[in-house]
């Protein structure tokens, strides 16, 4: 369904994305995983058709440089947040939108219901929660009802209700048998929604691999958010992944994962080294969230 | 009802039909016939000419008094001169004359006095390479004739009225038409009163002939409204002059006339108001100008820098893009703008009248870096209408080291313009501008209601989007 | 909810790339009617129009004779200082506002084009700059109608087509300004300055070189129509007086030289500004300017 070869996309001396090639299948769910700046946005962006790039892109059988619209007519996509004109009214967007994609207005109603917008039309754009704007995101993506979906974190500034709201919705897209690409950088997520793993690191694909590989004990893995001085980050971070800990910065304090038997080795490593830890968080377990139902 | 009409227009296709031979059956004949019947009359006594069509050139050579009775038309034929008075005491009234020749270089008119005194009036000059001409033809009337002259370019054509050395005489109520000038030569103590010149060179123009009065004429669209030559004493008196715009476009031109008044006239939209070339030209002599109404021109006075002795008082000067130009560079100084503590109107006057006596409080000085900047370097004048004279306006006002002297200055401007009773020259075109304006209003509203709204929607969307849009 | 279905094959023949286009002049017409710059630039318009009318007619009005002529001035004036202003600010702010937002980046991500977008942009703010524009002169005209018993109507509808033309033309302008900035602000900025250039600076360093270096009068003449607004002006002027002779020598060359090609010189004049940088704008948007 999407297929990458050779893509470099360069901001000046500093290449973005270098050299990244992979394919993927129709009906695969894959998660683009690196940490911030690793390339994940880039490379959406060089999908779908909106940056210039070197390389070769093809969605479906269209090109993405020289028929990016075409391609673009496969694609339903989500940004990390939803950028619309403030002032537009919630129903009026999606009316813009289906007409951008040709569909029939009876689908907006439609598909707010199946987001759970619906009575929320005369809403402006700026009054919309965060959850509510990824949800109208998703509504606009699945317009058309296209064969891929492609979202760009689509979870990373919701709170814990949104985001499950959100992982739902993929969920039932993953069932509908929709292609999916999506990038994160939270294991539960990708643990739970991926079939493969394609991580990056600086601009470059390191590995394409699998969730249950990535984390071979991932029933056993959590997450939890350690709150450090904004200044140790950084060298919180280092000293957890050179222990051999899969770390990242979200702007909200550290998000480690360690097994859920020994979530207190973060902490001491860096109690060890003089990091004063001032609040820690476990977060959700979507496995046994599933498990639970 | 549909009957009805079908037999109304029927019957007044017949009746069209009948007629039509009537008019074709027009009476014609020659001038002869005329000449005939005058040859039969008593000098003096009255000749009524019967209605139909001359041709042939009529000259007429005994005192009388010769009337059309119904439309009569002397054709010339386009060859020579169509009416000869060549007697005095003739009156020449209710003819149509129409096809004198056309070579410049006879001279042919559609009626030529060589004595006088004439009267012409009521007649209806058409297609003729000059109107009426006078020569030497003291005392004559000239009176509500129309004049149409030949069309063609403006430097061939041959003179609307002309008289020559013929004094005393009276030329009222003439409208004038496409015709070369209005022109007087060595014609002296002429009244010209209520006359129309329209799309002509120059509107009433005088060469070498003094002590007139010019009142009440109308002169629109002609190259140059009143133009005097060398003539002195003459009073130019409520006239209007407008939108007389050819290359020198002046409203009132004089050069190297001594003694002249105009008074309350109105200059308007034309190329210059009015032109001074050493005006007057005597050192003891002087020119007035008061109470003229003089706006929307070009320019609304232009003196030549030797200028001196015209006195300008009560005079209105309204939104002329220059109000007072001096024509090359130099100043105005040796005029008068102001008399017995009464100046002129400006409408670009910036100061105030406190006291309330209808004197602004400070002098008017005519003072514009823009227009210095002209006089200096008269390509510049393609920037007028542009921000960038305003700019340079409002440069110097804030900066007086770069303001220029004052080419005159008024020191009791007065507050309110004058008072002068304007022709309606214009139609009125109210209507249509009351149509463009709702026009423009209701497209743009159409525009942005019809366009800027999405498209109703069908079904349960209606709601939907009618409520958001709203 | 069988009727549902008519509204998009009701237009079969209409090509997908117009559709597309005309939905993004429709959002953006209706973002104008919405936003503050809109409806702040149309009631200044409106009221400086009115107030000009009023002002040249004053003193005179009462005989009707002024009529349009002297209006005229007083409003070319007025449209030459706002409307490049408006139009510029307009398409300045339009595509460099967007991508500071980040909605340029999700406007794109649909399966539209980047060239229906910018056309349809400049579609729609010209739309809306034009009714704007109407609205100002129509009331204008109504002060005329009303107190210069409307002479002129030829020479008024004249100067209204002729100031949409150079709405239209600025607004390229200002759409090339935008493409090429990231920032609004410094979109805004850039305009302000291009307007400050085409209204004051360009005339003043001609007058300036005039002075200085005695340009003969063709010289001077060519010079000055490469400015739209000048040559925005001419072609007011001669819908008003069927000559450039009120702008003295160099108009009188430019009437005897180009005769009746002037009008067709100075509208190809507008016309190639507002082309060129619109397809310039086009060039910079699809091939170069980032998201």
């Amino acid at each position: 369904m999407i297929h990458v070869k050779g893509v470099i996309k360069k901001f000046g001396p500093v290449a973005a994305v270098d050299g990244v090639s992979f394919h993927i299948d129709e009906g695969e769910s894959i998660a683009l995983w690196g940490s911030n700046g690793a390339g994940k946005t880039t490379l959406i962006r060089c999908l779908l058709g909106v940056l210039r790039f070197r390389g070769r892109i093809v969605v479906g059988d269209e090109n993405v440089k020289r028929r990016g619209k075409m391609a673009r007519r496969l694609i339903g996509y989500v940004p990390q947040e939803l950028a619309f004109h403030d002032d537009t009214r919630l129903g009026a967007a999606m009316i813009f939108f289906a007409k951008l994609r040709r569909v029939d207005p009876a689908r907006c109603v439609e598909l707010l219901e199946q987001v759970g917008l619906t009575g929320h039309e005369r809403k402006r754009v700026r009054d919309l929660s965060g959850g509510m704007k990824q949800r109208l995101a998703l509504a606009v993506a699945m317009l058309a009802d296209p064969p891929i979906i492609i979202l760009d974190e689509p979870t990373s500034n919701l709170d814990a209700v949104g985001r499950s709201e959100v992982f739902e919705m993929l969920q039932v897209l993953k069932r509908k048998g929709k292609t999916i690409l999506f990038a994160s950088h939270r294991p539960d997520e990708v643990i739970g929604l991926a079939d493969r793993l394609l991580v990056m690191e600086k601009g470059r694909l390191v590995r394409d691999t699998t969730p249950a590989s990535q984390w071979p004990a991932a029933g056993a893995v959590q997450t939890m958010r350690l709150v450090v001085a904004g200044e140790r980050e950084e060298s919180a971070a280092t000293l957890l992944r050179d222990a051999g800990h899969i770390v990242h910065l979200n702007g909200r304090g550290l998000c480690v994962l360690a097994p859920h038997d020994k979530k207190a080795l973060p902490i001491r490593l860096l109690a060890q080294a003089g990091v004063d830890i001032h609040d820690f968080e476990i977060l959700e377990d979507f496995n046994n969230e599933e498990g639970a139902r | 009802m549909k009957l009805q009409r079908a037999i109304v227009t029927f019957a007044l296709f017949v009746a069209g039909a009948t007629m039509t031979p009537a008019i074709a059956a027009e009476y014609v004949s020659t001038v002869g016939a005329i000449e005939k019947l005058i040859e039969s009359a008593d000098p003096g006594a009255t000749v009524r000419v019967p209605a139909g069509r001359y041709t042939g050139n009529l000259r007429i050579t005994k005192p009388i008094v010769l009337e059309g009775a119904g439309v009569v038309t002397l054709d010339g034929g386009g060859e020579g001169t169509v009416v000869e008075l060549l007697a005095p005491d003739i009156t020449f009234r209710g003819f149509t004359v129409t096809g004198s020749g056309a070579g410049i270089d006879r001279e042919p008119a559609g009626i030529r006095a060589e004595t006088g005194p004439v009267t012409i009036e009521d007649n209806r000059i058409e297609d003729a390479l000059f109107g009426i001409d006078l020569r030497e033809a003291p005392n004559s009337v000239i009176r509500q004739n129309q004049i149409r002259g030949k069309d063609m370019e403006l430097g061939r054509r041959g003179d609307g009225i002309r008289l020559w050395w013929s004094h005393g005489c009276v030329i009222e109520d003439n409208i004038v038409h496409s015709t070369r000038d209005m022109v007087f030569w060595y014609s002296e103590d002429l009244m010209i009163r209520r006359n129309r010149v329209e799309d002509s060179r120059y509107g009433l123009h005088f060469m070498y002939s003094h002590h007139t009065v010019l009142s009440e004429n109308v002169l629109l669209r002609n190259s140059v409204g009143i133009y005097l030559m060398y003539s002195n004493e003459i009073t130019i008196e409520g006239n209007t002059l407008a939108q007389n715009r050819g290359a020198s476009g002046y409203g009132i031109g004089l050069k190297d006339c001594d003694g002249i008044v105009v008074r309350n006239n109105s200059l308007l939209a034309n190329r210059v108001g009015s032109y001074i070339d050493n005006s007057p030209s005597s050192v003891d002599s002087s020119g007035v100008f008061e109470g003229n109404l003089i706006a929307f021109n070009e320019r609304g006075m232009l003196m030549t820098p030797n200028t001196h002795d015209v006195i300008l008082t009560g005079n209105g000067f309204v939104e002329n893009e220059e109000q007072v130009a001096v024509h090359g560079r130099g100043d105005l100084t040796l005029n008068t703008f102001t008399r017995d503590g009464r100046g002129n109107f400006w409408s670009n006057y910036a100061g105030f009248d406190a006291d309330g006596d209808g004197i602004g409080d400070f002098p008017y000085e005519a003072a514009s870096l823009f227009e210095s900047l002209i006089a200096r370097e008269p390509n510049l004048r393609l920037f007028v209408h542009s921000p960038a004279q305003q700019a340079i306006e409002f440069t110097a006002r804030a900066m007086p080291a770069v303001r220029p002297s004052p080419k005159f200055a008024d020191t009791a401007p007065l507050m309110t313009p004058p008072t002068v009773e304007i022709v309606q020259i214009q139609r009125s075109h109210a209507g249509l501008m009351t149509v463009c304006a709702i026009c423009l209003v209701g497209v743009a509203v159409l525009v942005l209601n019809v366009m800027g709204r999405s498209a109703v929607l069908p079904g349960p969307v209606a709601a939907l989007s009618s409520e958001v849009l709203v | 909810m069988t009727q549902v279905g008519l509204s998009s094959p009701s237009l079969p023949m209409c090509p997908s790339a117009m559709r597309t286009t005309l939905a993004f002049a429709r959002r953006e017409l209706r973002e104008a009617l919405t936003s503050r710059w809109f409806l702040l630039y149309t009631a200044a318009f409106a009221v400086l129009a009115v107030a000009t009318s009023f002002m040249s007619l004053a003193g005179t009005g009462s005989h009707g004779f002024a009529g349009f002529s002297r209006t005229a001035a007083g409003l070319l004036n007025l449209v030459m200082l706002v409307v490049p202003l408006m139009a510029m600010t307009a398409g300045a702010t339009s595509v460099a506002g967007e991508r500071e937002r980040g909605t340029l980046l999700y406007l794109l991500a649909q399966p539209v084009s980047r060239l229906e977008l910018l056309l349809g942009k400049f579609i729609g703010l010209s739309a809306a700059l034009c009714a704007s524009l109407c609205i100002g002169f129509g009331l204008s005209a109504g002060v005329l109608a009303w107190r210069a018993g409307g002479a002129g109507v030829g020479s008024f509808l004249s100067l209204v087509g002729f100031t949409c033309l150079l709405a239209v033309v600025t607004l390229s302008v200002g759409l090339l300004i935008s493409v090429s900035t990231r920032k609004a602000s410094v979109a805004t900025g850039v305009a302000v300055f291009v307007w400050l250039t085409l209204v004051f600076l360009s005339d003043l360093g001609l007058m300036a070189g005039s002075l200085l270096f005695k340009f003969r009068v063709q010289e001077l003449f060519s010079l000055a129509i490469i400015n739209p607004l000048q040559a925005f002006k001419m072609s007011a002027i001669l819908g008003l007086n069927a000559s450039l002779d009120v702008l003295g020598p160099a108009g009188v060359y430019a009437s005897r030289t180009f005769g009746a090609a002037l009008p067709w010189m100075l509208a190809g004049v507008l016309a190639a500004w507002g082309a060129l940088s619109f397809l310039a704008a086009a060039l910079i948007f699809t091939r170069r300017a980032p998201v």
